[in-house]
């Protein structure tokens, strides 16, 4: 059972998870790491890339040379709530993809990282999870994201619209029997479930830091 | 560090104790938006705004409430370049933002 985070005497930030906890956090960062990745191109395009850029082709050099002007587009809808327009008028937002982007995404990966290896260092096991105060703006961060990714996964789109999933999965739409989304309700309950631990750390961090 | 450092360069004095119908006051031809979302948390929201910014508590708490309630708020004004810079701080922290040219709010 999670403890809020707390101010220490030395004024590091704590508090308590158990190893299943732990572990789904992590599961849940890595796995935002790996659609970020995924959907933006950046292991595999950036290898290729390389490759092509060091080509003795001068058409696959110069190819190269506009692949690496132009950022992917996310395609994933939570991505792109990750990564949004940065203007509504389509040019400016495709110039700034293409300057920002990339590094958007580094930092975003650094910070899941973090993360990970916060969760990894402090154990398996129920225990204390300890922070500094620059790592939790780093943890703020990194549980924000992960978030944005089990909201969009929720179809969460309007103030409000948790309480409505939460009220749904409450009253137990499930009974109606098998439907084909069965599988898919039997995720949206973990979902919710993991969505409301990371609203609450993350609630918990804030309220420590003030 | 000098308190002076610690201003915030878009908006001179919001750092202090200002309302925050004085605070974008700095001119500039471009505006950094921060639109409404129902992910982040009004605390953090809040949080983040005194964090990058170095908005006062009510500065930020009153910025924070116009995004909640007229679904965006002008967060900062200046430079394209430092607007830049704001939506990729914004966007860092999950904050949905956006450049724009100032005047079209």
């Amino acid at each position: 059972m999670a403890h809020a985070f707390r101010r220490r005497p030395d004024s590091t930030l704590a508090c308590r998870l158990d190893g299943e906890e732990k572990a789904i956090l992590a599961q849940v960062a890595q796995e935002t790491a790996e659609l970020i990745r995924t959907d933006l191109g950046i292991e595999t395009g950036n290898g290729s890339l390389r490759r092509a850029a060091r080509s003795e082709d001068p058409l696959q050099r110069l190819e190269a040379e506009f692949a690496a002007r132009e950022a992917r587009e996310p395609s994933d809808s939570a991505v792109r709530r990750l990564f949004p327009a940065a203007s509504e008028d389509p040019e400016l937002a495709a110039e700034y993809r293409r300057l920002g982007q990339q590094d958007l995404a580094e930092a975003k990966l650094a910070d899941l990282r973090t993360v990970m290896s916060i969760l990894d260092g402090s154990g398996p096991g129920h225990g204390e999870v300890v922070i500094d105060e620059e790592q939790a703006v780093v943890v703020l961060r990194a549980l924000n994201d992960v978030r944005i990714v089990l909201a969009d996964r929720l179809g969460l789109e309007r103030d409000g619209d948790f309480d409505t999933v939460r009220m749904l999965q409450q009253i137990g739409e499930r009974v109606e029997g098998a439907s084909p989304e069965d599988d898919e309700h039997v995720g949206s309950e973990v979902v919710i479930a993991v969505y409301e631990l990371l609203s609450w750390l993350q609630e918990s961090l804030l309220r420590a830091l003030d | 560090m000098p308190a002076v450092l610690s201003q915030p360069r878009s908006a001179p004095g919001a750092a202090t104790d200002v309302s925050p119908q004085e605070r974008p006051t700095a001119e500039g031809p471009w505006a950094t938006a921060v639109h409404n979302d129902p992910v982040n948390l009004m605390s953090y929201v809040v949080y983040v705004f005194r964090r990058h910014f170095a908005y006062s508590r009510p500065v930020a708490e009153a910025l924070m409430t116009q995004v909640h309630e007229e679904g965006r708020a002008i967060v900062s004004r200046g430079s394209r370049e430092r607007m830049e810079t704001d939506v990729q701080a914004m966007h860092s922290y999950g904050l949905r933002a956006t450049l724009e040219r100032a005047g079209e709010d």
